[in-house]
Formats: structure tokens, sequence, C-alpha cells
């Protein structure tokens, strides 16, 4: 596979969905966003389109080159539109069931040499490529949020990955201006499964009293080399996504370090998800993300 | 300037000698001892060598490099300490040297003088309780390299009195960029409580297979921002000291999370110590990106 443009599906179109979207049409790619609901789909579009305009207005790509990764962008919720792909990446919501089915249907309309990439972060890379025949052509690419703005890619072969797709794979990244990291299909990979353990053992630091959460996040930064600290990263990732992701390692390796303490089911209860809902282990006045 | 003008470090291995730079930069006169002239001049000059960088990177001026030098005294006589204010112990992370070092101290300075120190690894209750008053004895644990790394714990053992911890927060944070922390005399603290399980996380994946040593480094760099990647954080650590560090918290407290990783037990063992001898996770590569 050279590395001329392609044409490139992305399914999903929520926050990851539409970030891989945007860095594929940004880097000169036909670009296909995938969803199977037509509001979804839109919002997703105008928040690539958004990103667009906001580099051009922040002179970080001329008028031109918007307008090009702007047109180089289409939206479709017919499946069949795919057919002409030569990379899928797979973005929709964290469910093994959906994940297989949606490579199991592609395989009926994509050519047999198509790459399959699914963006999981916490599933496995092997269970979800045996929805497809073709298990060898599916590779593990986790991109990290905002992916526009964020270099690192891991990529972990499942058990059936060809050489050839994940040879394939770090090509296409490399391409994209991405960094690949080489990791095992383990739960968490490298980013989660060191980032998890680590967030809940200050979130029980907190719960037990051995600092304030001002304390905890000043001193991390200062000792530690951390460009922020523990509380004011979980408010932005938000606590439901942490519990989530927490929640789904340690049902796959059932140590304790990876449950989510006590004070996050609290604090989701509550609704204070962080940034998102102007709360979380902070309060916030402003609820946009990444200022966007 | 509060109270503290005179500052007496003993021992001037890594950490003390980054301690002496901090309080001679911030222009106190510091006494600092070690067990002989030797190794009282390699702490000496390794201040000189760090000073040198900041005067390189534009950071420090060499006027201030020169006064900060000459307002070090360097002794190997705990007797030097009799007139100081303060003294901070930084000598090596054993409990009966500290005992022996701190008693000696103790018979040095005056009967009200703060003495704290710098342990990452032992109880500072522990410590504070071979001294006569131990209401005056504390920890001050900075984080290397000392000039740099802006947080400092100050330790609360059992018997410190609040006084004290008032006075060491007041020190601290009159520093040029140094930030206080009070905690109480927990394993750890509260910075290494939370780093000793990390590294050493990482350190049994890496032996698993996860990744190589560089790409682990790379994620967690690139993925959270980190300065450094948790295998170049330990080489420069030294894995001799952190396998000491976490002996100790596993000692304490029975948790299987501080408990060595194997791989790190053998690394020790070969005399892998990390950047100071060029032997560790990251040593040998050169970066390739």
């Amino acid at each position: 596979m050279s590395n001329e443009s392609k044409t490139v599906a992305v399914l999903g179109a929520g926050t990851m969905g539409s970030g891989i979207a945007t860095v594929m049409a940004r880097a000169g790619h036909r670009t296909i966003l995938f969803d199977v609901n037509e509001n979804n789909l839109k919002r997703g579009i105008e928040t690539v389109h958004g990103f667009f305009d906001k580099s051009v207005r922040l002179g970080k790509l001329d008028a031109t080159a918007g307008q090009a990764a702007k047109d180089a962008l289409v939206g479709s919720t017919d499946l069949t539109d795919l057919a002409p792909c030569d990379v899928v990446v797979e973005a929709v919501f964290e469910d093994l069931q959906l994940k297989k089915e949606m490579f199991g249907r592609l395989d009926e309309i994509v050519s047999s040499s198509t790459l399959f990439h699914t963006n999981t972060s916490t599933l496995s890379v092997t269970g979800i490529a045996s929805g497809s025949r073709l298990p060898e052509r599916v590779v593990g690419t986790h991109y990290c949020n905002p992916a526009p703005l964020m270099k690192l890619v891991e990529v972990a072969d499942g058990r059936h990955t060809a050489g050839w797709a994940h040879k394939a794979t770090e090509e296409f990244l490399g391409s994209l201006g991405k960094v690949c990291v080489v990791t095992k299909d383990r739960p968490g990979f490298i980013v989660n499964r060191f980032l998890i353990p680590w967030e809940n053992s200050c979130i029980r630091a907190l719960e037990a009293g051995v600092a304030t959460k001002e304390d905890i996040d000043t001193a991390v930064i200062g000792a530690v080399g951390h460009p922020m600290g523990p509380f004011r990263l979980l408010d932005i990732v938000g606590l439901d996504i942490h519990q989530q992701v927490a929640t789904r390692l340690y049902e796959q390796l059932r140590d304790p370090r990876f449950f989510p303490p006590p004070m996050v089911e609290r604090m989701v209860a509550a609704g204070d998800l962080g940034r998102k809902t102007g709360r979380g282990f902070y309060e916030y006045e402003n609820t946009r993300l990444f200022g966007s | 300037m509060n109270q503290f003008r005179r500052i007496g470090v003993v021992g001037l291995g890594t950490m003390g000698s980054g301690i002496a730079q901090v309080f001679a930069v911030s222009g106190r006169d510091v006494v600092a001892v070690e067990a002989d002239r030797a190794r009282a001049e390699a702490g000496i000059a390794a201040v000189g060598a760090f000073l040198d960088g900041g005067v390189a990177r534009g950071k420090v001026s060499d006027d201030e490099k020169k006064a900060a030098l000459a307002r070090v005294t360097a002794s190997t006589s705990l007797s030097d300490l009799a007139d100081v204010d303060l003294v901070i112990e930084s000598v090596t992370e054993n409990l009966e040297v500290k005992r022996e070092v701190l008693a000696g101290v103790a018979a040095a300075v005056g009967d009200e003088t703060p003495i704290v120190t710098n342990t990452s690894a032992l109880s500072v209750t522990a410590l504070a309780a071979s001294l006569p008053d131990p209401t005056r004895v504390a920890g001050l644990h900075f984080f290397n390299p000392a000039p740099v790394m802006r947080t400092v714990e100050v330790v609360r053992a059992l018997q410190t009195s609040q006084d004290l911890v008032d006075r060491l927060v007041t020190l601290v944070s009159g520093l040029d960029g140094k930030q206080p922390i009070v905690v109480d005399d927990r394993p750890g603290f509260l910075i290494n409580a939370l780093l000793l399980p990390y590294l050493n996380d990482v350190i049994q994946e890496y032996d698993d297979g996860l990744a190589t040593a560089e790409d682990i480094d790379l994620a967690l760099k690139l993925g959270l921002g980190y300065k450094s990647g948790p295998l170049e954080m330990l080489d420069m650590i030294g894995l001799d000291v952190h396998l000491n560090a976490t002996e100790s918290a596993y000692a304490a407290t029975s948790d299987n999370r501080y408990a060595p990783p194997p791989l790190l037990r053998r690394m020790v063992a070969a005399g892998h110590l990390g950047t100071k001898n060029g032997k560790g996770f990251r040593t040998e590569e050169k970066s390739t990106r």
C-alpha cells in the first residue's frame, strides 16, 4: 500500500471518531465519516469543520488547505458507501458485539486488502478481529484524545494480525504525522494500563485524607514532572469515563488496583463528572474542553 | 528571611549537595559536613558543576554562582554545626547510620535547634525517638534534583511540634520556586507512596514484554505529557536507591504493591544501577525519534 492519497472511512462520529476523521482529512485522504445516526453524523462533521476553521483562524492552516481538508470529508449513514476504502478505522461505542458486527458487515462490502483498524481503548483487539472473516487484516490503533493534537498512537496486533497489516499500519500512521508505539493486545495497552491505577491511588490518598486535592495536584507536578495533577486530569477526562475504563480493566485483570474507588461512584451519582458538567473535583465556569 | 539564617547540611551526596546549593543560592550560610575531606570536596564540586550548568543556560550569573559557593563552608566535624539555626541530615538511607549521625548532630547543636531529615525511606518518627527533645525533629524531603524540583514534603512525625511544622512551611515557601506540602510520617509520605507502586508496576510489565523500554517511556511522555518516562526516571533515581526505598515501604506496610519486582533485584545484583554507572533500562539506547 503506497502512501499517496487513500480513501479512508471512520466509523462512529463521536469525539474520537470525528477527531480521527479530522486527522485523515487534514492529511489529504478522501475521508468518509460514517454513523448510523443522522444527527450524530451532522454534529461530527460540524466538529471537523469547526476544527479546520479554527486552524485557519489561528494561521495554522492557510484558507485553501482548510477548504481542501473540508472538501476531503464526506458523511454517510450507508455502509455500502465504504466499498472503495483502503483503510477503515472503527471508533464506535465501546461494545465488543457492535464492533465485531461492524467488521463482519464490512467484509461483504470492501476489498479483501482493506485494512481494518480498531480504536478500542479497553477491549481485546483479538476479540474485535474475530468479527471479521479475515482477522489478519485487523490492527489495534489507539489514538489519544484530542486525536488531531496528540501525536501518540498505540499499535497492538491481535493474535491473528498479519505482518503485512502491521507494517502497512505503521507506515500509514507515520504518513499522518503520528508516532507509533508497539504494544501487546493486553487490557489498557500502555497508557491506560499505567494511568488508571495511578489515578485510582491518587483518589484513594484523597479519600484517606493524606492531603487536599490542591496539595496533591501541586505536589505531583512539582515532584514528578507531570504537566497536570491527577485531579485536574480526571476532571478533563470525565469521572464517568474514568469509571468506565477502570471498571472494564478491572473486569479483565481482576486486580483491585484497577477498581474505581468509592469516591468515583459517588461523584458520578451526583452528576459531578468534571469539567463538562461544571463540577468534578474542582468547579468550572467554562465547561468547554480544550478551548474549542 | 525567617529565623533560619545558618543551615547545616550533613551528608553531601546527590541530595545533600543539591540541598546545600538550594540554601546557599537563597542567601543563607551553609555549613556542609561530610565524613572526610575527599567527600566534602566532591560535594562542593558537585554544587559548582550544577551551578555551572545554570550559568551556561543563562539562569545564574557567574557572580551569583561565586557568591553562592562562597557561602558554603565544608567541614569534616559535626562540632562545626554548633551555631547553625537548622540542621538537615542527608546521609545514606540506613537507620543505624542515620541514628548515629543524628545523635552526633544533637550533641553538637543547641538544645532547641531543629534537626530535620531528608529521608525518603525511613520513619521520621523512629529517627526522632532516638534524640533528646524529639519535638524539634521533622522530615524535610526534597526531590532529585533538589535545585530543580519544586515540591518539598514537610513531614510531621508523631512527636513534631506544630511550631516547627509552621516554621518549615515558611522556610520552604520563601525559597525561590519551592512549594511545601505538609504530610504525616507514613511510609513513602505522599509522593513516594504513589510513585513506588507505579514504578514497580512498569518494571514488572516491561519484564513481561508489554513493549520496549523506549516505547513505554515514549507512550507515557507523548500520551500524558510527562517530562520523563518511568524507566528513564528509574535510571535517574538509581535502581539501588529505588530498590532500597521500595523494600523499606514494603517492610513497613506488607503491601505487595511495594514488593520489589524480581527484575529490579536482578539488575541491582548485576550492578546495573542506572544513569550513574551507565547501565540501566534506557542507558544503552540513543534516542531514535
